[in-house]
């Protein structure tokens, strides 16, 4: 039934995909050689896929963790955000690289950095691969940047619309039909 | 009968001077606003004084539409030459700018003044009376004095910086109110008693029928707060996020009348303090946008240091779709 209310139209090629992480990767390699203690922390879920290909263009060492917080529901109008899976490693004096798949309103990122500042990190950076800056709300300062995107609703990479269309390797623009 | 044309550059004071003098002489103060009014009352409307610029009027020359556009301001200028008129012959009046010192300028009891102070001080008293800053102050004043010079250049072919027009040159960068009011009052009586124009001979000056008292000065009612679903879903979705906000905290005037009556006013509908945002969320549809649009550019030009995100229908849309209130 869904499938027949959209379609899909490429935005970003594999191809585009892979040599920007290769270039992110090297120039997070670049930013952090001879520093100690990265910790790269990808926000579930959507940002396990670009997280993992980032990591495989690293030449530096590096711990991998995840956090995971709870998304807005109407229907919990006194509901306030939590972490659904926090982190496993203590990253006080550590240098912190958040690695988030897409920024739009910035809450979400706005509500992860403030609480990922409140543990001490050395350092505390963000990387994001796709960039919607139409509907931002709060700016968020963003250290590396994959694509910034149109106002438009995207799939594909690890993002999806109600969990399918993750596993596609080319960021798609999810359109209505007629 | 007693007539008292007050000119003044934007800031200068010269407004709350004319009310202390009304005030004291028992003069009734005629200010734009009523103007306005009244003449809305014979059916003219205040002129578009695009319309008398003289690029627009080489254009409609061109188009043999001149006699259309001087016919125009005829008819103001005639409305506005009765209104005053009628309104003397029976009151006492302190006419606040509209070209009152070239209407009356004939008139021998008229006392005309121009209450003039250093741009400091002006910008001064305009940051402060208006809680801007130094530059949207200076921006406001030069667009108030443009727009005061063009009213008597497009409309009357005066201009604004003639001297010859006035008794009396106020200068409020050296003398304080009260003083600069007393000295108003006391040239009044000064003129009265040179004067040996009677009752009589005034009237023949002055034009037919009495007038009717002011209007009562309108206010904006206090907003409510959540005039609007979609601020409430916005509220919570804000609360959800642990973003401290508040609502509509600030009202900023954006235009005022020549008498320094904010006369349009923007109220973002939230504020941000961590963020030091405004934001706005724009529901109507596109078509409507435009005026808002433009609120927001003036609100720019006048507080350069405010921060403000406006939000679209559109986008609104994307926001509650992602946060599944709507669907």
């Amino acid at each position: 039934m869904e499938k027949e209310e959209h379609f899909l139209e490429v935005l970003i090629t594999e191809e585009e995909i892979q040599k920007k992480v290769a270039s992110l990767g090297e120039q997070v390699s670049r930013d952090y050689a001879g520093s100690e203690h990265l910790v790269l922390i990808a926000v579930l879920r959507g940002s396990v896929y670009f997280a993992v290909d980032l990591s495989r263009h690293l030449t530096i060492p590096y711990v991998l963790d995840f956090i995971g917080i709870s998304s807005y529901s109407g229907g919990d109008p006194l509901g306030i955000v939590r972490i659904t899976k926090d982190l496993d490693v203590n990253i006080a004096r550590k240098n912190v690289l958040l690695v988030e798949d897409i920024v739009d309103t910035g809450l979400t990122l706005n509500y992860l950095l403030n609480n990922l500042r409140t543990r001490n990190p050395l350092s505390l950076r963000v990387c994001i691969f796709l960039d919607r800056p139409a509907r931002r709300i709060v700016d968020i300062p963003v250290d590396y940047r994959g694509f910034e995107i149109p106002d438009v609703f995207v799939v594909g990479y690890g993002l999806d619309y109600n969990e399918k269309y993750r596993n596609l390797k080319s960021i798609h623009v999810l359109k209505d039909k007629k | 009968m007693g007539v008292i044309t007050v000119s003044r550059q934007f800031g200068s004071g010269g407004e709350i001077i004319a009310r202390m003098v009304a005030d004291r002489l028992g003069y009734l103060l005629v200010n734009r606003e009523m103007i306005e009014k009244k003449l809305q009352q014979y059916g003219i409307p205040e002129p578009d004084l695009a319309l008398f610029d003289e690029r627009n009027l080489a254009a409609a020359e061109q188009e043999g539409e001149v006699e259309g556009v001087n016919e125009k301001r005829r008819r103001y200028l005639e409305a506005l030459h009765d209104l005053f008129y009628s309104m003397a012959i029976s009151k006492n009046l302190v006419i606040l700018g509209r070209g009152g010192q070239v209407l009356f300028k004939d008139f021998p009891p008229a006392l005309h003044v121009k209450v003039i102070a250093p741009y400091e001080s002006r910008v001064e008293r305009v940051c402060k009376t208006y809680n801007l800053d130094e530059a949207a102050a200076a921006f406001l004043i030069a667009e108030q004095d443009r727009d005061r010079q063009e009213y008597l250049r497009h409309v009357f072919g005066a201009d604004w910086f003639d001297l010859s027009f006035y008794d009396l040159v106020v200068n409020t960068g050296l003398l304080g109110m009260e003083e600069a009011a007393c000295l108003i009052g006391k040239a009044t009586r000064l003129k009265e008693s040179m004067d040996g124009v009677t009752v009589r001979e005034l009237d023949e000056w002055l034009l037919d029928s009495a007038e009717q008292p002011p209007a009562a000065h309108e206010k904006d009612a206090a907003p409510s707060p959540f005039a609007h679903s979609s601020e409430e879903d916005f509220a919570r979705v804000l609360d959800f996020y642990r973003i401290k906000w508040l609502y509509e905290p600030r009202t900023f005037p954006l235009q005022w009348d020549s008498e320094g009556n904010v006369t349009e006013a923007f109220s973002p509908d939230f504020y941000l303090p961590e963020q030091d945002l405004y934001v706005e969320l724009t529901t109507q549809r596109q078509k409507l946008v435009w005026k808002k649009n433009k609120k927001v550019r003036r609100l720019k030009e006048l507080y350069p240091d405010v921060n403000i995100k406006v939000i679209y229908e559109r986008d609104y849309r994307g926001l509650l779709q992602k946060y599944g209130i709507e669907k």
